[in-house]
């Protein structure tokens, strides 16, 4: 009798115990799934950012290590430096030469993409080809082939009589290259983005514009690009976060690596590299963190004018739908 | 669907297998005594060979481990970016003299190399420059650069010009308005350009000058030093018809070689094998021993040991055995980098060095003259690089950009001069 | 965080979908597709003429490093490539300032330990978000929303200080690694997809059954987790083996990674662009054969990516 009781005792008690593990199993693992990426973001992406906002008012050296605390010191440095402001023409320039060109080519790529295509992944594999060449592989291929005095592309233009054009020295011509290394790259990748919107806009809108007798390129402007607002704006975003950031393909575009002699294409985040680590000047950490915190606040406030857009874009659009 | 996955996961596997066993492979230094192996960086090409550093390791058992950066600039970033990180330098590491004295600040971060044996192993100005305020020598001279003049014999004999080196060097032999009108006569019966780059020609006129772009009291004066500006303006005069408008070290330039742009250029010893590498099919050039307005040095290094390192006295003895006349007798003659040591300047071993590819010139002849020719060792301090660069690109802009002209390009180089303060 | 300049597919606007069911709606769409939606011979020549447009580059490429020095520097251009190509890779891959083996093998597991580590904290973090119910996990993933648009490449200089003054991880892979172990847009990525094509009924009836939490993760969440877990992996492996900013400045010639040790091809002492882009063409081939085998699966991840949900 009392044996009996005892081993129902044991497992009434396992049941509780079982219980608890349970709610504890329950109530933690979230927690704990989700907590490898906050530990690990925490450590190598928050913190690196909060401890540049500290490194930027100091007077900071790369071997000489942390100096006297200057203030905001190092982000008037910065602003009263001729080269940032010419880097940060430049990032926006070539910007706007590869987004804006980008966008239209991937747009008409995509309504091509969007007919009723023969073997239509060998085609969309095929523009997305250079997505998987690295940005390094692309810059030293272009800038060869733009190569000012012995490079293909002067050498065709001479061809057809043209004059060859100074695409080192001048300073549009190398923000006209660097953009087509980044156009090269992203066309194809930002026009299956598109392809798959324009797959999702419902096929009877076409068959009303066509009983209104819209033609072909119409029925793409009035209907085709509208519905594909948000996504428009999605690549905007993104693309800007990352244009206004490019490094690799300007860093790459001559052997020096250091922007041109007149800083032709030199950009922000070279200009932040050059301040840190690079051949003329270097080893200002303080400088460095100044220009990166200025280009952070700039990336938020295009991002947030871009968002602003969005809605207002987005809100009309729905507007008129209805 | 489900192969692809499976041949992804058996890929993943294998790369992750393969990662562990690459990480476990790489050998720990040695805690003290006698290294495994001793880590040597350099640059462009100091001639040191595998068959050299076999050489050493036969002596000593330590395996050598070379790693060349591609220019002394990359060199330069890697060296101070190595030296702020603490760590990741090689045992031995080579410094151009451009950038010497810059590092020369942070001389504690280097090991003293002093050794009384090898007092008199090298030219006078090149161990004062190695030696630091405390009197530690922290660095051991490999070469030197002698500057000569190397010339395409074949375009010169089609613009009239005598092709023989001695009859060229007596040709150019004299100041640089000399060279500069030797230059129109050339440029009048022939396409190519007299000089490769406006850039190398200031470099070499600067590096005749004891103060150029710094007092010797380290502050910069290259924005109101005459002599710069004068320099300056006479290489811009002078370029608008003889340069071949390229920037040194860029694609162009290197192009340039193959594609005959131009006629002459300025020949440091360590220039042989650039020459040799962008225009390996190319024949013609030659060596005249001879340099516009008296001898002139352009470039030369230094190996160091980073105190950073696990090994120093290993490294010590290693940077001896390098930088003793015998390995860098070898160095000259595989690259023609002219050694800095004394001993080998009356040696038959160096006089008698031809190279085949600049039509068998005695370059240990040549460089041997070139070098007792240098009579002035520029101040170059620690903003001596940066402000170099600076004047580089001012000269590029007007030279090779041709995006300004000479004035307005020097109101910029004034401000970047300021900006690196 | 990689700080990597990649950008993420349209995920942040619109979520990806499950496989399954945009196959379906496209096929009933394409169902209804009109007659006047056939491409045209001109259709087909700008297809032609755009793919002739991305291959042009790798073929010059090819072009120049199948020829000898001095290819390049005639004027008169050679369409056809030279005999050249093997010699000259052959000369990129033994050039000891390049380390052409060392690269790759490092590229190898720099790619692959950062897409294993992308992919399992992303679906574990994504589980949770889309799956579990917990205080505070809206809040959590908003941040994780806002974190994608923050580029972290601007952190370098306390990552510099961090991963080699205090860690001694200077030239180290480790210190490319570490900060690329996770990436919030995988999180967002596994979130979205995982709320979409994961049934809730699945986990209460492996719950019901007395699975635990982490069993019922194992057996229910990852074999549905799979197909979006491959994708990211194959765009964490691609932007990571592209990746160069950060590698470049901690990394040097002695342990590089193929970016890093390309970028030291070009800037030779002097320049022989027939080795340079031969370097060019070896570096790309490993990324074109997996290409040439996952090139369907990249095409439809971009693609779901950016289908409305």
């Amino acid at each position: 009798m009392s044996t009996l009781s005892l081993v129902e005792e044991r497992a009434v008690r396992r049941i509780a115990i079982g219980h608890t593990l349970n709610r504890w199993d329950v109530k933690l693992s979230p927690y704990l799934y989700v907590s490898p990426f906050f530990v690990l973001f925490a450590l190598t992406g928050l913190f690196p950012l909060l401890y540049t906002a500290y490194v930027s008012v100091f007077d900071w050296h790369i071997i000489g290590g942390q100096g006297d605390f200057v203030g905001l010191g190092n982000f008037e440095w910065v602003l009263a430096q001729e080269k940032f402001w010419i880097s940060l023409r430049n990032s926006f320039s070539i910007f706007l030469l590869s987004a804006v060109p980008q966008v239209i080519l991937a747009l008409i790529i995509a309504a091509v993409l969007d007919q009723n295509l023969r073997s239509k992944t060998f085609w969309r594999m095929g523009v997305l080809v250079p997505y998987v060449v690295a940005p390094v592989a692309v810059a030293l291929i272009f800038s060869n082939m733009f190569g000012d005095q012995y490079g293909l592309i002067n050498n065709l233009l001479g061809r057809i009589g043209l004059d060859p054009v100074g695409w080192h020295s001048q300073v549009v011509p190398s923000h006209l290259a660097i953009a087509t290394m980044v156009n090269f790259r992203w066309t194809g990748y930002n026009a299956l983005i598109f392809l798959a919107a324009m797959q999702a806009v419902p096929r009877d809108y076409y068959e009303a514009a066509m009983l209104d007798g819209a033609g072909r390129v119409r029925q793409f402007l009035s209907i085709t690009v509208p519905s594909l607002r948000p996504t428009l704006i999605f690549v905007i975003i993104t693309s800007t976060i990352g244009g206004l950031q490019i490094f690799d393909e300007p860093r790459m575009y001559d052997s020096a690596g250091t922007g041109g002699a007149s800083s032709q294409w030199l950009t922000i985040t070279m200009y932040i590299y050059n301040q840190g680590f690079g051949p003329a000047g270097g080893g200002q950490f303080g400088h460095a963190a100044a220009a990166a915190w200025i280009l952070f606040l700039i990336i938020i406030v295009v991002g947030l004018i871009n968002l602003a857009a969005t809605r207002t874009i987005a809100s009309s659009g729905s507007r008129s739908a209805s | 669907m489900s192969t692809s996955r499976r041949t992804l996961a058996a890929a993943i596997t294998g790369a992750v297998t393969f990662a562990l066993l690459a990480s476990g492979c790489s050998s720990a230094p040695a805690p003290g005594g006698t290294p495994e192996t001793l880590t040597l960086a350099t640059f462009n090409d100091f001639g040191y060979t595998d068959a050299m550093l076999a050489e050493y390791t036969d002596l000593t058992g330590i395996k050598i481990v070379q790693n060349k950066a591609a220019t002394s600039n990359d060199a330069r970033t890697n060296y101070f970016t190595k030296l702020g990180a603490g760590s990741g330098l090689a045992d031995v590491e080579a410094v151009e003299i451009d950038w010497f004295a810059e590092l020369m600040q942070y001389s504690d971060k280097l090991a003293d190399l002093s050794n009384p044996d090898l007092a008199d192993r090298w030219v006078q100005w090149k161990a004062d420059a190695a030696t630091d305020p405390d009197g530690r020598l922290i660095a051991y001279g490999t070469d030197i650069g002698p500057q000569a003049i190397c010339y395409r014999s074949d375009l010169f004999a089609a613009a009239g010009l005598p092709t023989d080196r001695a009859e060229v060097a007596a040709l150019i032999d004299g100041d640089w308005a000399n060279y500069f009108s030797v230059g129109e006569g050339f440029v009048a019966n022939s396409d190519a350009a007299w000089f490769d780059s406006s850039g190398a020609i200031l470099q070499g006129i600067l590096n005749q000058d004891p103060e150029t772009l710094e007092s010797t009291d380290g502050t910069v004066i290259a924005t109101t030093n005459p002599v710069v500006e004068t320099a300056y303006t006479d290489v811009l005069d002078a370029g608008s018809t003889l340069s071949a408008h390229l920037s040194q070290w860029s694609d162009d330039w290197a192009a340039g070689f193959a594609n005959g742009a131009f006629a002459t250029m300025l020949c440091p010893g360590w220039m042989l094998g650039v020459i040799e590498g962008n225009a390996p099919e190319v024949t013609g050039w030659d060596i005249a021993n001879v340099f516009p307005g008296g001898g002139g040095n352009w470039g030369g290094s230094y190996l160091t040991v980073p105190a950073q390192g696990k090994n120093t006295e290993a490294a010590k003895k290693f940077a001896d055995w390098l930088t003793a006349p015998e390995q860098q007798l070898k160095a000259f003659v595989t690259t023609g980098n002219f050694p800095s040591q004394t001993s080998l300047y009356n040696a038959d071993e160096l006089l008698s060095v031809t190279r085949p590819y600049f039509n068998d010139a005695p370059t240990g002849q040549i460089f041997s003259d070139r070098s007792s020719a240098v009579t002035v060792a520029p101040f170059k301090g620690a903003k001596y690089f940066p402000v170099m660069d600076a004047l580089q690109n001012a000269i590029t802009r007007v030279d090779v950009d041709q995006t300004e002209d000479a004035s307005a390009s020097w109101t910029d180089f004034v401000t970047d001069v300021n900006a690196i303060g | 965080m990689t700080a990597t300049t990649e950008r993420p597919t349209s995920a942040v606007l619109v979520p990806p979908r499950p496989p399954a069911p945009v196959r379906r709606s496209r096929a009933s769409r394409r169902g209804r597709a009109l007659a006047s939606n056939k491409p045209s011979a001109l259709g087909y020549a700008f297809l032609v003429v755009v793919i002739l447009g991305s291959l042009f580059p790798l073929y010059w490429s090819f072009l120049i490093g199948s020829g000898d020095s001095s290819s390049i520097n005639r004027q008169d251009i050679d369409w056809l490539p030279g005999g050249n190509f093997l010699s000259n890779a052959a000369k990129v891959i033994n050039d000891p300032s390049v380390n052409f083996w060392r690269a790759l093998a490092n590229s190898l597991i720099v790619s692959t330990t950062v897409a294993a580590s992308v992919v399992t904290f992303s679906t574990l973090a994504g589980y949770a978000f889309a799956k579990l119910r917990f205080r505070g996990s809206k809040p959590m993933l908003i941040f994780v929303i806002a974190t994608m648009a923050v580029p972290t490449q601007l952190g370098i200089v306390p990552l510099f200080i961090a991963m080699s003054q205090w860690l001694g991880l200077s030239g180290n892979l480790l210190a490319v690694i570490l900060p690329a172990l996770v990436s919030a847009f995988g999180v967002f990525w596994m979130t979205q997809y995982l709320s979409q094509s994961l049934p809730d009924e699945l986990i209460e009836a492996a719950r019901v059954d007395g699975a635990s939490m982490i069993r019922t993760f194992w057996h229910v969440g990852v074999p549905a987790a799979r197909p979006a877990a491959a994708m990211l992996a194959l765009f964490i492996f691609i932007a990571t083996w592209t990746n160069f900013f950060w590698p470049f400045i901690i990394l040097d010639s002695s342990n590089p990674t193929l970016p890093v040790a390309l970028s030291l091809l070009q800037s030779n002492f002097f320049i022989d662009y027939s080795i340079v882009l031969a370097g060019v063409i070896l570096s790309t081939i490993p990324l074109l054969v997996l290409f040439v085998v996952a090139g369907k699966q990249l095409v439809s991840g971009i693609m779901q990516g950016a289908v409305k949900g």
